[in-house]
């Protein structure tokens, strides 16, 4: 028979869950703020290195202006974009989309620091490795020399006593 | 003596492969699909500008007609250094079924319309006021130039100042078949 604990623990996980996946949840995001976020992914094409957020060009007020519109016509964030790569290409997105060659740069950092990493893995296993080994031959050679020498004192000992 | 073993230099070569795989591509490769705009190939987006003698004009109603749609602005050296080859080309094609028309961009209307009177232009010439044609066309800077066919299909996009040569070799390309693969200037 399940006791008031045992129904608790799981009428609080539910509670949890639903808090956090709740349907419908309100956004107090503003209009401003989605223009902003709309246009962070987007990269000025007349600048250097300057999302349409961040540039003070022509271009990119005449671009913030359409996002604005569009955004209050209904449309949603990726039709937005869309527009923008319809008419700019797909370099004008400030991160490359991961399909075709756009792989290996989403890939090759990964790549290399799993490979790096195993790399400076393994040099450092096998040097410590080797270190050890040395050092224990070493000791075995030295346990060795000593129970050569208390042998040999303890038969001087025996000597002397008889 | 080597410090790295056999495996580890194998991924190292493998990484270092991939790195000038990329840059390979990235320098030589899918040329053929290069293309000043994505645009190309596709139906020109309709605009209704307001011409600086007051009238208004419409891409729809050049339906049937070539354009040659060309971005400026009076602050541009390269719009003034071509236009006397637009003034030329638009003198020589005006009766033959194919419309010029200038759209000027971050620009102000009294610098516009002294750079007007200046270069020429007999052709129409005016502005966007709602400032959306110059992102709706992808343009990046000016002077640039869109070719759109009789049928409302972009054939080409030119970046940089037009010469008589140029003009007539694009507005060929948009008067003939469309079927002419796109090109890259």
């Amino acid at each position: 028979m399940p006791t008031i604990k045992n129904r608790t623990i799981p009428a609080a996980i539910l509670t949890l869950l639903f808090l956090i996946f709740q349907p419908g949840a309100p956004s107090a995001e503003s209009l401003d703020d989605r223009v902003n976020e709309v246009a962070h992914e987007l990269m000025c094409p007349v600048c250097q290195g300057q999302s349409v957020a961040e540039s003070n060009s022509n271009l990119a007020r005449d671009m913030r202006q359409i996002i604005r519109k569009q955004l209050e016509e209904g449309k949603s964030k990726e039709e937005v974009i869309a527009y923008f790569v319809n008419r700019y290409g797909e370099t004008i997105l400030a991160s490359p989309p991961p399909k075709g060659v756009n792989w290996l740069l989403w890939l090759l950092p990964g790549l290399a620091i799993i490979f790096g990493g195993l790399g400076i893995g393994i040099y450092l296993y096998r040097s410590q490795s080797g270190k050890n080994s040395g050092d224990s031959g070493k000791r075995a050679q030295k346990t060795a020399a000593d129970s050569d020498y208390m042998l040999k004192i303890d038969e001087e000992l025996k000597k002397r006593e008889s | 003596m080597s410090i790295l073993n056999t495996g580890t230099k194998l991924g190292v070569l493998v990484i270092i492969f991939l790195v000038l795989a990329l840059l390979g591509y990235a320098l030589f490769g899918d040329r053929e699909t290069v293309k000043t705009s994505p645009l190309v190939g596709k139906d020109a987006p309709e605009f209704t500008l307001k011409l600086f003698d007051g009238r208004r004009v419409s891409l729809s109603e050049m339906k049937g007609k070539t354009v040659l749609l060309n971005f400026w602005a009076s602050w541009c050296m390269p719009c003034r250094q071509e236009a006397p080859a637009l003034e030329q080309s638009w003198l020589k094609y005006k009766d033959k079924n194919v419309v010029f028309i200038g759209v000027n961009v971050w620009d102000e209307n009294t610098s516009a319309s002294t750079y007007i009177e200046k270069f020429g232009g007999g052709y129409p010439q005016g502005i966007d006021p709602e400032e959306e044609i110059q992102v709706d066309y992808g343009i990046g800077g000016v002077p640039e130039t869109y070719f759109i066919g009789p049928s409302g299909v972009i054939t080409d996009k030119y970046n940089g100042p037009l010469t008589e040569e140029i003009i007539d070799y694009y507005v060929n390309r948009a008067a003939g078949p469309e079927k002419d693969s796109p090109s890259a200037n």
